[in-house]
């Protein structure tokens, strides 16, 4: 976080030693093109995308409608929850409840989660639960709940890239990111774009396309090795749900928020940004404290919207090369989108991870005085977080393993799609030149922001 | 502008004789206003607190003066484990937090804040000058 004052990610990482940046290019480098070399010449993960279905008794408990009822009743309850200690709790950031729940509990933790267990938002999403009830309730009083309009033709992801790209300038932008007050409008207005999207375009099309968190998830959850189909949980090979191309317009533009904002996070770490946003301020001495906010902050969204826009054009450049490499006759955009989502996630991980587990900690105090009004409800108020709990050799650690692996996701899944595409093993092999250059380009880069001063 | 030339003056002298004062792994101080020593155990400054080795006192001076850090922003190092005095001079009043440690100091114009620690956590933290407007007054690196 740029700025979130008062104790809310004040333990901030060390830059990445130059010793590690130099050894984990290297690795990456070779790796990358001993992967090249040697990787397997039909699709493997498509052959596997299938998977094997759960035992049945399982399925039975993990679909069943009382466990969506409690899970249900359970995230809309901490959607209240954060909700009142934003707007009534303390103004303190460290001591209340939301802007740890938020930033740290959720925006960490869900991505985490499904990655590991599949979409599981799908049954988590307090909108999802109020706008799942509300539709039993319409359906038991004798009418068919149905939407008002169709979402317009070829908006695709847009309107979940725009609700996204919303929160993280919240998160990154802005000045003031975990004032509970400001977080109790955030809160206040993202319900309002939920349900009054699922109201209007329909619980499912909402999901699927404005609900940015919904689809950040279950973009995620194609990583994991759990997935629900047709009502059925089959087990498979992690990274098989990337297999195929994008057929929503949007997906580059929604991915490129996910890892754009999380490599401007870095970037508005290092002494360049830094001394030109301490510049900025002293070009506006004299200004009061409002002026001065809005600036920093169109200066920091700026910064943000430049970095998007840097992943949508260097994929781009990346598939066109490709293209003129192989010339397949149709646009390659939509086929090697996917590969992005793992190394999306590893620059959530190697970002994120420290925040996790340093400030995640602080929400077993806050869970028992949310309001920070002194209470102590389950007794874990004198709880102390441990703020040397990992040391900074193990972030560094957990930060190039996880760019590393991220990259050779990406390649993985980005290979597979090439030997699905082209019969030819030598134009599969030349469209990957572009691929592992720009894969290269974001794995380096992005060690190289972690190792920025 | 005479006091801030004095101050500056005074800082970049005391860089001088900072030079290896804090630690051997030889990274070198870069900032004007930061001024890191070491002083001898005799001098009694920032806490009482009484351990068989003491671990080596550092001090750390930041100026402030129109609505910023002189010199830009400071990013003052010092190892795990040092006993750290950030001292902020400044030509506002306000409170110093340093984030992490969430330690706070008062400052006034012509009495210096000094917020005394610790630094048993390793990694980099927010100094800032909560005045009107809000001041970004650097970041103190704790080196593991």
């Amino acid at each position: 976080m740029i700025v979130l004052a008062h104790g809310i990610g004040g333990v901030r990482d060390l830059p990445v030693p130059e010793s590690f940046f130099f050894s984990t290019a290297a690795v990456v480098l070779v790796v990358s093109f001993v992967l090249l070399g040697a990787l397997w010449k039909r699709p493997l993960l498509e052959r596997h995308a299938d998977g094997r279905r759960l035992p049945r008794s399982l399925e039975a408990v993990l679909l069943s409608r009382a466990l969506r009822i409690v899970l249900g009743t359970a995230s809309v309850g901490l959607l209240v929850l954060a909700f009142v200690s934003a707007a009534f709790g303390t103004a303190i950031e460290l001591l209340n409840f939301a802007p740890t729940f938020v930033y740290v509990v959720f925006w960490i933790g869900l991505p985490g989660l499904s990655v590991l267990l599949g979409d599981v938002w799908r049954v988590l999403s307090p909108w999802r639960a109020i706008a799942d009830a509300t539709a039993w309730v319409i359906a038991r009083s004798g009418r068919e709940p149905r939407a008002l309009l169709d979402p317009p033709a070829g908006s695709g992801l847009y309107p979940a890239a725009a609700a996204l790209f919303a929160f993280v300038a919240l998160e990154l932008a802005y000045q003031r990111p975990a004032d509970p007050r400001v977080l109790a409008v955030a809160i206040a207005l993202y319900t309002y774009w939920a349900l009054g999207g699922m109201v209007i375009y329909g619980r499912e099309a909402w999901t699927r396309q404005g609900e940015g968190f919904a689809v950040a998830f279950s973009l995620l959850a194609r990583i994991a090795p759990f997935a629900a189909r047709d009502g059925e949980l089959v087990v498979r090979w992690p990274l098989t749900g990337l297999v195929g191309r994008e057929r929503q317009p949007g997906t580059l533009v929604f991915i490129a928020v996910m890892l754009g904002s999380t490599s401007f996070d870095g970037f508005s770490r290092t002494t360049a940004w830094q001394d030109l946003l301490a510049n900025v301020r002293l070009d506006l001495a004299g200004e009061s404290q409002r002026t001065i906010d809005l600036v920093l902050t169109l200066v920091n969204a700026l910064g943000l919207a430049a970095f998007v826009g840097a992943v949508v054009l260097t994929y781009l450049a990346a598939v066109v090369w490709a293209g003129r490499l192989v010339r397949p006759g149709r646009s390659l955009v939509p086929d090697f989108v996917f590969p992005l989502v793992p190394v999306a996630f590893a620059y959530l991980v190697a970002h994120y991870f420290s925040l996790f587990v340093i400030q995640g900690q602080f929400i077993v105090t806050l869970a028992s005085d949310p309001l920070g009004r002194g209470w102590d409800l389950f007794g874990t108020a004198d709880f102390a977080p441990n703020l040397t709990i990992v040391s900074p050799e193990t972030v560094w650690y957990v930060q190039v393993v996880s760019l590393t692996l991220g990259h050779v996701a990406g390649l993985t899944v980005a290979h597979d799609r090439a030997v699905t595409l082209f019969e030819n093993r030598s134009d599969a092999l030349r469209s990957q030149y572009p691929m592992l250059a720009l894969m290269v380009l974001y794995t380096v880069g992005g060690l190289w922001l972690l190792s920025r001063g | 502008m005479e006091r801030i030339r004095l101050v500056c003056a005074i800082c970049v002298a005391g860089l001088a004789l900072a030079g290896c004062g804090s630690g051997d792994d030889g990274t070198p101080q870069a900032t004007g206003t930061t001024h890191t020593e070491t002083t001898t155990a005799a001098e009694t400054t920032g806490e009482t607190e009484s351990t068989p080795t003491p671990e080596p006192r550092v001090t750390v001076r930041i100026v402030v003066r129109d609505g910023g850090p002189v010199g830009g922003l400071a990013r003052p190092e010092v190892s795990r484990n040092d006993r750290v005095t950030l001292v902020v001079d400044a030509d506002v009043a306000g409170d110093v937090h340093l984030h992490g440690y969430d330690l706070e100091g008062r400052v006034e114009p012509g009495s210096s804040a000094r917020i005394s620690f610790r630094a048993t956590i390793p990694g980099r933290f927010e100094i800032e000058l909560h005045a009107h407007p809000e001041i970004h007054v650097g970041e103190l690196t704790v080196r593991p």
